[in-house]
């Protein structure tokens, strides 16, 4: 679960950067155009329509690390679900998410709670993805300005190189996101900077191969720029696209009452 | 003729006159000007108090003391305002805002803080943000996305003027929004705890931040006094009728302030009786010293037909015009010391951590009051001439066969 939106989450914020290029002298609006479309691609290459998938959420910290097994499922841009299937100590912890809303359930108190804004910035389940990132991740096309700003080539494929600035009274809090897409729509890298355009996180696609019959990263890792022993990694188990999903999937009861 | 006599025999012994004048006045000088230093320290706390946003007078929407939501609004602020105006005296000020817990983020910070939408010039002679900002602008009518934080939460959020810090609450509508504001100043308050707690935007920011049409969350009052708060209130509450509004006054808002400053009157007293208590003592002794000196020149009066209670009387007067003189003079350097270090304050920002746990600020500024000043004096005089009752009695009831007998 977390791996989707921590996909679609990069995506958004390429497209974001896309705008910056303005900012470059000499770059036409049609390039500006180009990266927004570019970004919009790998976004709707990462989510699809409707996806299920199964995920290793490992985090690891310099004296301990823990790995999570998420069940995840997303339709369109804003609604997705994610449940924790494994270790037991954890099974049952749900998010939900839709809209800009989010609730999580926890099955040892059997509560579902609806985020408040205070904890919008707490990192989610202990790892390096905050429920903002999570919440926010379908805004960000709109909240930045996208600019090509390189191409690179990797494994014989172009890459472009995409910096996204975020508009003036977009609620973002990075300065500036560069993303780095491979010439299909697979987004390779997504850097989060401060104002001061200092690298904060960095959100890194490794081990591109087959998987829900197209090419997809299988693994994602989001790292503190200035921590060297620590970050979060998402394996994907597997995933499928387009799948059917039965209309109450996104609901309060079903977080509550998984198969219900 | 008796006050020549009094003054005359004061000054026979002029050693121990002096010595005991001087327990007096260091007595009556440690009486003032400490009562006076922790006046200054308490009245800091109100005033640190009550310009944190709390005003002398609050009007909140019904419900919103008890759970500072947005949900709890005020729709009428304008109607409310012109009605109290009517019946509150000129001078009086006003500020209405939007005051809702908000959480500010950055790239690399996040917290709780405080997010207040005010008008800025409604908040002059309100609170502390009246005064403006230490470093930058003040936000103006006509932003819309500029934001005033505290020293404090600037070097929190490790960020500076001209970066964004986003807000984010719960709207009118509950759900969560956020929205981004430029730092454009920074305030300084007396405490970092309120430097860190409350970010200022303007009223219309906050009002379509929040989806909340022209409703506020609060007016704020601020009077002439601070003591006219509650009959004011009185007034106000008759007034409204109102079961939407509730109307608390700073000493309501600020319970510990309340408490502190009645438990402060009690206090005092006791402390100046315990100064007294040591005083006494040695006004006891000096006026016996000085009666059993005297006592054939009191048997040789009394055999000359004297009346026990003149005896009395010139006893009493000659304690009674070595506390007064002491007394004056101790009034006299209590006020000179407390005007001189009033004048730059006491500065304990050494201290600066321990004193902000109280509310009270870095440097304290001494303050005399009358009610103070009359209470030490009054127990000084009064309580010393009880006491020199004592050696005065003694003296009076000498007999000249006694008298002959004394060595």
């Amino acid at each position: 679960m977390s791996r989707t939106f921590k996909i679609r989450l990069i995506v958004f914020q390429g497209c974001c950067f896309l705008f910056t290029l303005f900012w470059f002298a000499g770059v036409s609006p049609a390039t500006a155009a180009d990266a927004g479309a570019i970004v919009q691609g790998a976004i709707n290459y990462l989510r699809e329509d409707t996806s299920e998938s199964v995920a290793h959420m490992t985090i690891h910290r310099p004296d301990w690390e823990r790995t999570l097994t998420i069940k995840a499922w997303t339709k369109g841009q804003s609604d997705s679900l994610f449940r924790i299937i494994a270790p037991p100590k954890d099974k049952g912890n749900g998010t939900l998410k839709k809209g800009k809303e989010m609730w999580i359930f926890n099955p040892k108190i059997n509560r579902v709670i609806k985020l408040p804004p205070s904890m919008m910035s707490q990192s989610w389940q202990g790892s390096d993805f905050s429920n903002n990132d999570l919440a926010k991740s379908d805004t960000v096309i709109d909240d930045y300005t996208h600019t090509l700003i390189g191409e690179e080539t990797h494994d014989g494929k172009k890459v472009y190189v995409i910096q996204s600035i975020p508009k003036p009274d977009a609620p973002v809090v990075w300065g500036m996101q560069k993303l780095k897409i491979r010439e299909d729509f697979i987004l390779l890298r997504e850097e989060f900077y401060d104002e001061d355009r200092q690298p904060v996180k960095v959100l890194t696609m490794e081990k591109i191969g087959m998987i829900g019959g197209k090419l997809y990263p299988l693994q994602w890792r989001m790292a503190k720029a200035d921590e060297k022993d620590e970050y979060t990694r998402i394996d994907y188990e597997s995933i499928k696209f387009n799948v059917d999903l039965p209309p109450h999937m996104f609901t309060i009861s079903n977080l509550k009452n998984p198969g219900r | 003729m008796e006050f020549q006599l009094a003054w005359r025999n004061i000054w026979r012994n002029p050693r121990r006159t002096v010595i005991i004048m001087i327990a007096v006045i260091i007595g009556l000088w440690t009486m003032i000007s400490l009562t006076a230093l922790s006046r200054g320290m308490v009245n800091d706390m109100i005033e640190n108090g009550i310009a944190t946003l709390t005003g002398d007078i609050k009007i909140y929407p019904a419900g919103y003391h008890d759970d500072p939501s947005v949900a709890y609004r005020i729709g009428d602020a304008d109607q409310i305002v012109s009605g109290i105006k009517k019946i509150l005296p000129a001078g009086t000020r006003y500020a209405r805002r939007i005051k809702v817990n908000a959480v500010a983020s950055n790239a690399r910070h996040s917290g709780g803080v405080t997010l207040a939408g005010i008008d800025p010039e409604m908040e002059k002679g309100v609170s502390f943000i009246g005064n403006g900002v230490a470093d930058g602008r003040m936000i103006a009518e006509t932003d819309k996305n500029a934001i005033v934080v505290g020293q404090a939460l600037l070097e929190k959020f490790d960020t500076r003027i001209g970066h964004k810090l986003i807000l984010m609450a719960q709207g009118a509508d509950n759900e969560i929004t956020s929205r981004a504001f430029q730092i454009i100043g920074v305030y300084r308050a007396k405490l970092t705890s309120t430097e860190k707690q409350y970010v200022f935007v303007n009223l219309s920011a906050a009002r379509k931040m929040l989806g909340v049409g022209t409703d506020i969350s609060e007016i704020s009052i601020s009077l002439t006094s601070h003591d006219e708060a509650e009959p004011f209130a009185r007034e106000i509450r008759e007034l409204l009728e109102d079961p939407d509004i509730e109307i608390y006054t700073w000493k309501d808002l600020l319970p510990m302030l309340k408490a502190y400053l009645d438990i402060f009157d009690g206090f005092i007293v006791l402390w100046f009786l315990v100064v007294f208590a040591a005083m006494a003592f040695g006004i006891i002794n000096t006026m016996l010293m000085a009666v059993y000196e005297r006592m054939r020149e009191f048997g040789l009066l009394k055999a000359l037909g004297m009346k026990p209670s003149l005896i009395l009387r010139s006893v009493l007067l000659e304690s009674g015009m070595l506390l007064v003189i002491g007394a004056l003079a101790g009034n006299l350097l209590a006020a000179g010391s407390v005007a001189m270090v009033a004048a730059k304050g006491i500065d304990l920002s050494a201290l600066a951590t321990g004193f902000e746990y109280f509310g009270m600020s870095s440097v304290i500024y001494p303050e005399i009051v009358t009610k103070d000043v009359v209470l030490a004096n009054a127990v000084v005089v009064i309580l010393g001439l009880a006491v020199s009752a004592y050696p005065a009695a003694k003296a009076s009831r000498i007999t000249p066969v006694e008298a002959m007998a004394h060595v």
